[in-house]
């Protein structure tokens, strides 16, 4: 076993390790290709970004491709992603000849290595397209839905299926998000990586060194939300919450996030909620590079009470993440974090600012309890929610559309 | 000299449980056991047994998924009560098992009070599941080493051996309690401790430390309690 499996394995256990190469034994020789948007910034980067080389550590044969865009694309692809999200409005025919040339010229550069190989998962509705131009092609394609699908907006979804329904099989993140579609809909929880950048260990001197170079003082408690600048992310609504609950206790909050290479509404968002905490000596609004792992690691671990107030959410890596750090999690009672955060186990699920603030300080003032979540929180994480749980579904994933349809529980 | 018989070691096998769609929602009791003749067999067993491997919280109340949602979706407690007396092991083909939730579903609908109209808060989505079983290619044959060997297997492997162990068995059995029936009086007390314990009401995580406590009381070194 490497080095990188057995640093796993101390993690999840030297038997888990020989299991999942066990199963990835069954995948030798053949050729995984991953395809999404954008190298880095955002949740499906980084699970890429730890996936690719653990499998490739495992034995396997996995490349990991990114389309090139233009603004007019990021563009659609963004209107792409809030319209299923449930917005309204819908997709110009400016837009969708933007998004078809985009994967027009896509198909072109990635023609050999898409079209040889065995496997492709295709990440999101930006590269949905290729599949319908590759009608040569050798493998099984699957498309990997990230994203909180429970009611889009019809028409922008009756565009995706189009481009979606032709594939071999689907993704989901929850039942929810499942939809009419003609082919095996799959259910598999996005992981965190346990021993990235973002959630290894840090001593509590860094982290203490880490928040003074932010000039964050440690005088208070911090609530903390780290999320892309999004509108779904709520970050007003966090910021409704904090003046809340400060009424009655004295806090401090951090918003820390970044922008992902194809989300450009991130800006408009930025500059609505540095407004809003505007005049507030004890909010922190910090806009981090996408590289910042180490800083978000110590915010997380230094951080007191962490909040996901989204309103909608397909899952949320920061939830796990805060949960890996043992931190319990207030977060809004929607998509994936429905699955994340149990109330009264590893943290709170909030409808409004009111309940996200009086949930603030009840663990704020229930410090037996906030510790009891917060170790509940960790060992839920480990259970169900790290790479290398993800990794093992995909593979078998693979091995399964190999497999005979009718029977379900078969000996591989 | 009487020559011993040789000990059968004990293969550790294991699985991966992939949750998939069936499309199939209901929002009603009624629609609930609408649906139940139309789903397919695997979709009973991952809503009776493949909830264990998927995220799941030591302190559920009730034992299945379809009494869970009577409670957390219905508000209706007894109902949930009901559903969860049903003991997926004692009725371990798979259309008894339908048979069963459709009686018990369909007496409910009967009593005809609000129940039986009223909208959940959250829909019950039915899952259908693909299982697929491996051997692992570890063994053990020496009883003082078995509980290290089950507290270092994956928890895949402990479900596949434990709470799968028992729906396969005819008789109901674990996988660790047949092996050690090879070892005959010596392992009989730890036998029926280990048929004495209530699967349901754990996390797997829970679970597994309970059996590999029992194990190690039963069989560490020194042999048998």
């Amino acid at each position: 076993m490497s080095d990188m499996l057995k640093k796993y394995g101390e993690v999840i256990g030297f038997h888990a390790m020989d299991s999942l190469l066990a199963i990835a034994e069954r995948l030798e020789g053949k050729k995984i290709v991953h395809v999404n948007s954008t190298k880095e910034g955002g949740g499906v980067a980084e699970i890429l970004s730890s996936m690719v080389p653990l499998s490739q550590e495992l034995g396997l044969d996995v490349a990991w491709e990114v389309i090139e865009g233009d603004e007019p694309f990021f563009n659609c692809t963004k209107t792409l992603h809030n319209s299923l999200q449930g917005m309204a409005g819908g997709l110009s025919q400016s837009q969708a000849g933007a998004y078809m040339d985009t994967n027009r010229k896509n198909a072109e550069r990635l023609k050999d290595v898409l079209e040889s190989a065995d496997y492709v998962f295709i990440h999101d509705p930006q590269p949905a397209a290729l599949l319908g131009l590759f009608p040569e092609r050798k493998g099984k394609w699957i498309w990997r839905c990230h994203i909180d699908v429970s009611s889009p907006n019809r028409s922008v979804w009756r565009f995706v299926k189009k481009q979606v329904e032709g594939y071999d099989a689907s993704i989901f993140s929850l039942p929810d998000f499942a939809q009419n579609l003609p082919h095996p809909q799959y259910l598999i929880t996005p992981s965190i990586d346990p021993l990235s950048e973002k959630n290894r260990p840090l001593a509590k001197s860094e982290v203490l060194k880490i928040y003074e170079e932010l000039g964050i003082r440690r005088d208070k408690p911090v609530i903390l939300q780290v999320s892309r600048f999004d509108r779904f992310k709520d970050p007003l609504g966090v910021i409704e919450s904090y003046r809340l609950a400060r009424e009655h206790v004295d806090i401090r909050l951090v918003l820390a996030g970044g922008g992902a290479a194809d989300d450009p509404e991130s800006g408009e968002v930025l500059s609505a909620v540095k407004e809003a905490a505007a005049g507030d000596p004890d909010i922190s609004v910090l806009l981090l590079p996408a590289d910042a792992h180490r800083t978000i690691n110590a915010l997380q671990a230094g951080a007191d009470v962490v909040m996901q107030k989204s309103t909608k959410e397909g899952f949320g890596l920061t939830v796990t993440e805060a949960m890996w750090k043992k931190k319990p999690v207030v977060g809004g009672d929607v998509g994936g974090i429905r699955l994340q955060v149990i109330n009264r186990f590893n943290g709170f699920r909030v409808r409004s600012p009111e309940g996200a603030a009086i949930r603030i300080r009840y663990l704020l003032t229930h410090r037996w309890k906030r510790e009891r979540m917060g170790v509940n929180a960790r060992q839920y994480v480990l259970e169900n929610f790290l790479i290398t749980g993800q990794l093992r579904n995909y593979l078998s994933l693979l091995i399964s559309l190999d497999g005979k349809e009718a029977e379900w529980e078969p000996w591989i | 000299m009487k020559k011993q018989s040789k000990t059968v070691p004990f293969c550790f096998k294991e699985c991966s449980l992939l949750p998939i769609s069936t499309g199939i929602r209901a929002q009603t009791l009624r629609e609930l056991r609408s649906a139940i003749p139309e789903i397919p067999e695997s979709s009973l067993y991952y809503h009776f047994w493949g909830r264990m491997l998927r995220p799941h919280i030591p302190e559920s109340e009730f034992n299945n998924d379809f009494a869970s949602w009577a409670d957390s979706g219905l508000g209706d407690i007894e109902l949930a009560e009901e559903l969860s007396a049903i003991n997926p092991v004692k009725n371990q083909n798979l259309d008894e098992l339908r048979s069963i939730l459709e009686d018990i579903l369909e007496a409910r609908l009967e009593a005809g009070d609000f129940t039986s109209w009223k909208k959940a808060d959250r829909e019950f989505y039915f899952i259908a599941c693909k299982k697929f079983m491996f051997d692992t290619g570890r063994r053990t044959e020496c009883l003082e080493d078995f509980p290290v060997a089950v507290k270092t297997s994956s928890r895949q492997s402990f479900f596949h051996h434990f709470l799968d162990g028992r729906r396969r068995s005819r008789e109901g059995k674990d996988d660790f309690s047949l092996w050690l029936e090879q070892f005959g009086e010596r392992t009989e007390d730890i036998r029926a401790r280990l048929s004495r314990v209530d699967s349901y009401l754990f996390s797997l995580g829970e679970l597994k430390g309970q059996i590999v406590t029992l194990l190690e009381k039963g069989l560490g070194k020194g042999g048998t309690e």
